[in-house]
């Protein structure tokens, strides 16, 4: 039986970041990962450019960003396409059918966003405090927090407590007229989540996933599948054990402490400090166990809500791909969701676990493939996904822009198959919702908050961490930093 | 539950007793009990409790909620559920036990009875379906409501066994306090149950909806001799004062309904430590309750001796015999003159310093005296909540 000082359920990219910087401060660390591969959903994340800072600094990763474009192109049926061109976060219409006054409210409204996102992206990258824990360093963080926001001064500040609650809608109606832009801020507010443009909250995950990414459109991409070598790298170079195509079967405890972990296959690995980088569903009812939790425990994470409604679709043509009234030069993001009407159409679907005849399409073109996040394709319980339907769906809809259409390959991954392949309970980008109850010092939910959990020795790294998720790593790193604070 | 029969004008459900509560009860006074109308008072509240003390009385308590838990796990889960050990319960035993909240605040008691190690049921005054199917998560442990499907009958009093041994209910006068088994009264398959709140002799008594008429009037059979009466909820709540059995949001709030964080008790605050099994594995609440028992109860719901003869009915409590000098220092949640007992009792709250067995407080009692009140400053003694505890409760074979 093989004794660690910590050891990692999971070798996605949270896990990696807190094995490392584990091993970094001395610590023999194992890393257990299901899958041959470790990265786990930083596969999929294809328009994800958020690692912080941070991270690349204390662990010495130096990824470029594939600066491939610029460009926001929001495809509308009648083929009058905005586009927007972003210079180092410096919006500007290259084309548009929005007149000259839609235009500049759009960037006011855009800029707004920013200050305010500003105000919230202090508190991405830290631990959030503790309420009443009687602590000062919390209490003194709590008063930061109020403090950032009274400095936005008076007219700001009212105005950010107005639209923090509000839906997206409401707030872009008052201001626009352009179906088209309304679509394209909608869209950026309720991608990966379980929100419509009309839900209450859907300005605060416009404004959480600008303050993560400090970016609104995500442009700036990295080389996924490079970040992880190096962080594998780093980890084999701190002799890190790594075992992988290994499933954890059960959190071992003994007494409300944890003991080691149990593999499938029978293996048992003895450490007094586990980290879960699964799911906190996944983590307490699977890997734990609900019989040693407190019913109120599990009534919480019960209610964690963590239904993905996001598809990935990969597509192959035959010829390389063009895109009607766009220049063949001009690269970047493309979306459609001409409007706020259509993409909350497609979340009533979504609200009855159907998914709609219209989706909404965000993708990227590399000469002859096309990869999409399809939405809103809702993670399903008893029934299965009518694949070819949904594809078929996707694909009337991207005909509609590209002619000719002569699919050689073609591959859909619903969150059910997300679920399967990694484990996540709902298969949900960020392992549950970002809303308002499950944020912060709030995420993943009460008694569960600040990376730690009721079982001694047990701590999550995952997404469904404060910040959530979104290739950060801050997840990884901070409740890397607690488990050290609590070896001491 | 049947909710057809439920209608505006009769909003309450009626228990398979009704036909014979309804011609029982004189004073058409009745309590509201998950759903049902049960009788508050019969025709006299003295009388019927009478009845507890020197025969018998019977008392329908069908609305009590019954569920049942079935399964491999089921043991499993009633050791998670409930902060006592039951990993030694025999079929047929009965057990009383309380369950916690994760902060190990009391939610409710009850008790739960061992047909195997795979069948348990539960029996309480609250709903607690929600809380007992979140507990089964995990478990292999099934939780049902039967709550509908029996009849109940609380048969309490110094006569009781020998009314049953009338009735010919075979060997009924072996079953040891706390255990159930199957018996027959006039054809009819009950279960019986040596358990009860009168702090006597008592059985409780299980039988199928249909036959819940014929059970009571078999009761009744003997009463040119015995005087066997129906007793209402006012009646029973004399009895279990006197017995010092407690009763969620009346002495303390059940911590799933209680609003306030600080109007929950843990168990060490009730007195009812001795519930409280902190070598158990787990249980909700556990860790909780270790920090809790560390502590030490701030203040504890203890019986009082109180002078003079009138009902301390909602008293504030106080530490000085001098009105001016005194410091709150608790309250009572159930008084009442005692006449068996002939004597002024209560439970209530005492703060810390004053909770030990023996120590003095003063109550002032507002007792109405034709439209006015006279307050009273009344000295009480603590004392253990049990004020009538019958050695006949426990004997077994079982007063004839």
């Amino acid at each position: 039986m093989k004794k660690f000082d910590v050891i990692i359920i999971g070798g996605g990219h949270n896990g990696l970041v807190a094995s490392s910087y584990l091993s970094k401060k001395g610590k023999k660390v194992l890393v257990i990962e299901k899958n041959e591969n470790v990265g786990g959903l930083a596969e999929y994340a294809e328009s994800l450019n958020c690692i912080s800072p941070i991270i690349k600094k204390e662990l010495g990763i130096n990824v470029n960003n594939i600066n491939h474009s610029n460009n926001i192109i929001s495809l509308e049926d009648n083929q009058n396409h905005t586009i927007l061109s972003d210079k180092n976060g410096k919006l500007s219409f290259v084309q548009t059918n929005a007149d000259e006054n839609d235009q500049k409210k759009f960037l006011s409204i855009i800029n707004n966003y920013k200050l305010f996102s500003k105000t919230l992206g202090a508190f991405m990258f830290q631990k959030p405090p503790r309420v009443k824990s009687g602590k000062r360093a919390d209490l003194f963080q709590l008063i930061s927090m109020g403090w950032k926001i009274r400095k936005l001064g008076k007219k700001n500040m009212r105005e950010l407590l107005r639209v923090i609650g509000l839906n997206i809608a409401d707030d872009l109606e008052d201001n626009l007229n352009s179906n088209n832009l309304m679509g394209l801020l909608s869209h950026e507010a309720v991608l990966g989540t379980n929100l419509g443009p009309r839900s209450p909250g859907s300005i605060l995950t416009l404004l959480y996933k600008q303050a993560i990414n400090d970016n609104i459109f995500n442009l700036n991409k990295i080389e996924v599948a490079e970040y992880i070598n190096q962080l594998e790298d780093c980890c084999n170079k701190n002799t890190v054990e790594i075992i992988k195509s290994s499933e954890v079967k059960k959190i071992l405890t003994q007494n409300n402490s944890v003991t080691g972990v149990q593999l499938t296959n029978g293996e048992i690995f003895e450490s007094k400090y586990v980290m879960s980088n699964a799911d906190p569903k996944t983590t307490y009812l699977n890997l734990l166990g609900a019989e040693i939790l407190d019913t109120d425990f599990i009534r919480r994470t019960k209610n964690f809500r963590n239904k993905g409604n996001v598809a990935k679709l990969e597509l192959a043509l035959e010829n390389e791909i063009n895109i009607n009234n766009i220049d063949k030069k001009m690269n970047g993001k493309f979306i459609y969701a001409p409007g706020i009407k259509y993409i909350e159409h497609a979340f009533n679907a979504n609200k009855y676990n159907k998914y709609s005849e219209n989706p909404c399409l965000e993708f990227y073109v590399n000469q002859k493939t096309l990869s999409a996040n399809v939405y809103y394709v809702p993670y399903l319980i008893n029934t299965n996904h009518q694949e070819n339907e949904i594809i078929e769906r996707c694909v009337s809809v991207l005909s509609k822009f590209i002619p000719d259409m002569k699919i050689v390959k073609q591959k859909l991954i619903t969150p059910n198959k997300m679920e399967e392949k990694f484990n996540i309970a709902g298969g949900h980008w960020h392992h549950g919702d970002l809303e308002i109850d499950q944020l912060l010092m709030m995420r993943p939910f009460y008694g569960s908050a600040q990376y730690s959990t009721p079982i001694n020795g047990l701590y999550l790294c995952g997404a469904g961490t404060h910040p959530g998720g979104g290739l950060t790593g801050i997840n990884g790193l901070n409740a890397a930093k607690k488990v050290i604070e609590d070896l001491k | 539950m049947n909710t057809s029969k439920i209608s505006y004008k009769k909003p309450l459900l009626e228990t398979p007793f009704h036909e014979r509560t309804s011609e029982h009860c004189y004073a058409n006074d009745w309590y509201r009990w998950a759903g049902y109308k049960v009788a508050k008072e019969y025709s006299s509240t003295e009388l019927e409790y009478t009845s507890m003390r020197n025969t018998a009385g019977v008392i329908d308590i069908t609305p009590m909620h019954k569920y049942d838990i079935k399964g491999e796990d089921a043991k499993k889960f009633i050791n998670k559920l409930i902060t006592k050990d039951i990993t030694n319960i025999q079929s047929n035993q009965v057990a009383y036990g309380i369950w916690c909240n994760e902060d190990g605040m009391v939610i409710d008691d009850g008790t739960i009875f061992c047909f195997n190690e795979n069948h348990f049921r539960i029996f309480c005054a609250e709903r607690n379906l929600n809380w007992f199917s979140d507990t089964a998560t995990g478990f292999n442990a099934s939780v049902e409501d039967i709550s509908p499907s029996i009849a109940a009958l609380a048969f309490q009093g110094p006569l009781s066994c020998k009314i049953l041994n009338l009735l010919k209910v075979e060997n009924i006068e072996n079953l040891k306090p706390f255990h159930f088994n199957n018996y027959n009264i006039e054809n009819h398959n009950v279960t019986i149950s040596r358990t009860g709140f009168s702090g006597d002799l008592g059985y409780e008594i299980w039988c199928d909806p249909s036959q819940a008429i014929d059970v009571w009037d078999s009761l009744f059979k003997f009463n040119r001799d015995y005087k066997v009466l129906a007793a209402g909820m006012n009646a029973l709540e004399m009895v279990r004062i006197e017995a010092g059995f407690i009763q969620p949001n009346v002495d303390f709030m059940s911590a799933e309904q209680a609003l306030r964080p600080n109007r929950m008790r843990n168990p060490y605050e009730l007195g009812l430590g001795w519930l409280v099994n902190l070598d158990k594995e787990y249980f909700t609440g556990k860790q909780a309750l270790i920090r809790h028992k560390e502590k030490g109860p701030e203040k504890k719901l203890v019986g009082l001796d109180i002078e003079g003869d009138k009902p301390a009915v909602g008293s504030v409590l106080y530490d000085n015999s001098k009105k001016n000098q005194a410091k709150e220092i608790g309250i009572v949640t159930a008084a009442m003159w005692s006449p068996v007992l002939k004597s002024n009792i209560a439970i209530g709250f005492v703060s810390k310093e004053h909770y030990k067995l023996g120590s003095n407080v003063y109550a002032e009692i507002y007792h109405p005296e034709e439209l006015d009140y006279r307050k009273i400053w009344a000295e009480c003694k603590v004392v253990k909540k049990q004020f009538f505890n019958n050695p006949r409760r426990n004997e077994t074979p079982a007063f004839t």
